[in-house]
């Protein structure tokens, strides 16, 4: 079975960059998922949104590497929110706790809506 | 990976569903998680219940090839999954030695990770027990096996 390979891309919305994940968040994709963030750094804004859609797998060392950009956005003072994660991955994103420290929303629209009133 | 093997029925009640095993190459979890969801397809584990097994397979078979094996492709991980009475087993076995990893790990501290305080990694062995309803490892000289269980029927699965 090939591994899907992580590719991001980095778009800028009104006060959040967002950065489109597509395939797995596994070993292999702490390059992308790194450089991607960085790029969204540099973008200035205080919110980055991740936009789980295109993705199907996330394995411990995935969160691991979400673990790590969490710990960059509060180091920066950044908010860091996830949407479209599979019911699923909410369930993980629950008993890590990792949504006690980034919200989730079910969509992009219910995540921006929600940084246009904060 | 070898072909699973068909399923046979053994005298004392315990059906084998299948056995195989796959090099422990990065990426190979997924080919076991997805031949085990295979192997359970007319047992009564759907939706959220699937993917609860299925994540504590991967999970159970990235900690085989890894610290078992060390990623030597050449040393297989083997799987059994099997019924028996109530119960879905999953047994994964690795060429480890040693001691087996502790199975009474407490969640892991994600502010001390958050701080820096300790590697952001350690989640495997956290999220395999919060998948299912029991999970058990032994070993030997040469082998480590984890043991996952899912309890079938109206109320058993997580």
């Amino acid at each position: 079975m090939a591994v899907r390979h992580l590719n991001v891309e980095v778009r800028l919305e009104p006060d959040v960059a967002v950065l489109d994940l597509m395939g797995e968040i596994n070993g292999f994709a702490e390059e992308a998922l790194n450089t991607a963030y960085a790029q969204a750094d540099a973008k200035d804004t205080k919110t980055i949104l991740l936009n789980f859609e295109g993705v199907d797998y996330i394995n411990s060392t995935g969160i691991a590497l979400i673990v790590g950009l969490l710990a960059k956005a509060r180091a920066s003072h950044k908010r860091l929110l996830a949407c479209n994660l599979s019911e699923h991955y909410v369930e993980i994103f629950n008993i890590t706790r990792l949504s006690d420290f980034m919200s989730v929303f079910p969509d992009e629209q219910s995540a921006m809506s929600e940084t246009s009133v904060s | 990976m070898t072909d699973p093997k068909p399923a046979r029925t053994d005298a004392d009640l315990s059906r084998t569903l299948a056995e195989f095993s796959v090099p422990s190459e990065a990426g190979n979890e997924r080919l076991a998680m997805e031949t085990v969801a295979e192997a359970v397809r007319d047992l009564d584990i759907r939706g959220e219940s699937l993917e609860r097994l299925k994540t504590a397979v991967a999970e159970a078979t990235m900690n085989a090839m890894e610290h078992g094996n060390k990623y030597r492709a050449e040393v297989p991980v083997e799987v059994i999954v099997l019924v028996e009475d109530q119960d879905l087993i999953v047994r994964i076995t690795d060429r480890g030695s040693g001691p087996p990893p502790a199975q009474g790990r407490d969640a892991p501290n994600l502010e001390a990770k958050l701080e820096g305080m300790q590697t952001p990694r350690g989640w495997g062995l956290f999220l395999i027990k919060s998948m299912v309803d029991e999970m058990s490892i032994t070993g030997d000289d040469g082998h480590h096996t984890i043991e996952l269980v899912v309890h079938l029927g109206v109320e058993g699965g997580k």
